[in-house]
């Protein structure tokens, strides 16, 4: 009992605060939070719809698609699916993530309604190196995969960035940044085209 | 009466003013380092990453003040993390929610603020100590000084990296941009420079 009493007398601020300053991130992150994903959401829906013009709204898919990602570890995603004015599907879109050269690359992906061509990629987070790594941002590095095959891409150090197939030409100096993005889109649109062809999700597209 | 507040005015003159050269935390203390190397490659992120130490300091300087006389002296250390550490995660919900451009540029390094050294420093060195209004004069002195090594790293690493300062062109139109001013070979080169001119103003004052 004298050791419960003295155990209080010395910490009774510590957890008092402790409980105060909880309550405190609690009510904070209540009043946020909304906020916050209504941000996040935005700022998705922003890069799609330049990627996917035809699309007006975007349906979060509840399937679950797995991706195994560095170190054969599955992680779940979120895949959306575009649709137009009059409720048709255009594409889907995702968030992609993985190594870059200099840290996590997040990229957002559209791909066509029967995921058998690239619609386009955007930037979401980089910390690639200024004035090499991150031209992946440019759009004329971009503008190659809008339109490409959804199968395997391959980097290649020469060649003609204008011709839209599954050759991918490297950014000059940035070659490690660039096999980033083609390893990045490789394992995600494999995987999750596998897997919703197993699910049937694939075909007409409105299912 | 007279002479006694004079002593005070006197006394909150300096907790304000200390933090501006004579005790300025980049440039004469040398802690809290890693912001002023890492988030000075345009002004925004560092005005931002600035006000937000500002608010971290007022807050903890505040509450650690008014609990000085509750703290036990071997768990002072843990309640100081706790107070900071609660007002970093509410600035950084609300700079995600309002600024998520910037929180987005910031990134870790907004969470980063719990374990600058600049806020424990005053929590210990002043606050613990001092009554409330010195305490919050202290942090809005240190947290200005800390603002403005900053914003001054950040404008000659912007100016120089992209010839713009807050987005407005500075430069002539012929200006080369020094890239590598964005990496962080140019927040040390700047940092350095900017210590040894420090340095020679001291001496030169002292002299």
């Amino acid at each position: 009992m004298p050791k419960i009493k003295y155990f209080i007398q010395q910490s009774w601020l510590l957890i008092v605060s402790s409980f105060c300053f909880g309550l405190l991130i609690a009510a904070s992150n209540a009043a946020l939070s909304p906020r916050i994903e209504l941000n996040l959401a935005n700022k998705l829906n922003k890069l799609t719809i330049v990627l996917l013009p035809a699309a007006k709204q975007f349906m979060p898919l509840d399937a679950d698609i797995e991706v195994e990602v560095r170190g054969g570890k599955k992680e779940k995603i979120k895949l959306y699916k575009a649709l137009s004015e009059t409720e048709q599907c255009v594409g889907w879109s995702f968030k992609a993530a993985g190594e870059g050269f200099s840290g996590k690359l997040e990229l957002v992906v559209a791909v066509d309604k029967n995921f058998e061509k690239i619609a386009g990629f955007d930037v979401l987070t980089s910390s690639e190196t200024p004035g090499f790594g991150d031209q992946i941002k440019m759009s004329y590095f971009r503008s190659q995969f809008a339109g490409a095959p959804v199968e395997e891409l391959t980097v290649v150090k020469t060649g003609q960035p204008t011709n839209i197939d599954s050759e991918i030409v490297a950014i000059t100096g940035a070659t490690v940044s660039s096999e980033a993005v083609v390893n990045i889109l490789n394992s995600f649109l494999s995987s999750i085209k596998k897997q919703m062809k197993e699910k049937g999700l694939l075909g007409d597209g409105t299912k | 009466m007279a002479q006694s507040n004079e002593l005070q005015t006197g006394l909150y003159k300096r907790a304000l003013l200390a933090g501006l050269w004579e005790q300025n935390p980049t440039f004469r203390l040398l802690i809290g380092m890693c912001p002023p190397l890492a988030v000075t490659t345009a002004v925004k992120p560092a005005l931002t990453m600035g006000l937000s130490v500002i608010f971290v300091l007022v807050c903890s300087n505040f509450v650690t003040s008014l609990m000085r006389n509750l703290l036990k002296p071997h768990l002072r250390i843990i309640m100081f993390t706790l107070n900071i550490a609660t007002f970093v995660t509410i600035c950084d919900l609300y700079l995600r929610a309002y600024l998520p451009r910037m929180s987005e540029i910031l990134g870790a390094y907004v969470p980063l603020i719990i374990v600058n050294c600049i806020i424990i420093f005053r929590c210990e060195a002043c606050a613990s100590k001092c009554g409330l209004m010195v305490s919050i004069l202290d942090a809005i002195g240190m947290g200005l000084g800390f603002t403005i090594a900053l914003c001054i790293l950040a404008s000659i690493r912007e100016l120089l990296a992209t010839g713009c300062i807050f987005d407005l062109r500075v430069m002539p139109r012929g200006f080369v941009p020094w890239l590598a001013m964005q990496m962080p070979v140019g927040a040390f080169v700047t940092l350095g420079l900017l210590l040894g001119l420090a340095s020679v103003l001291t001496r030169k004052k002292r002299s």
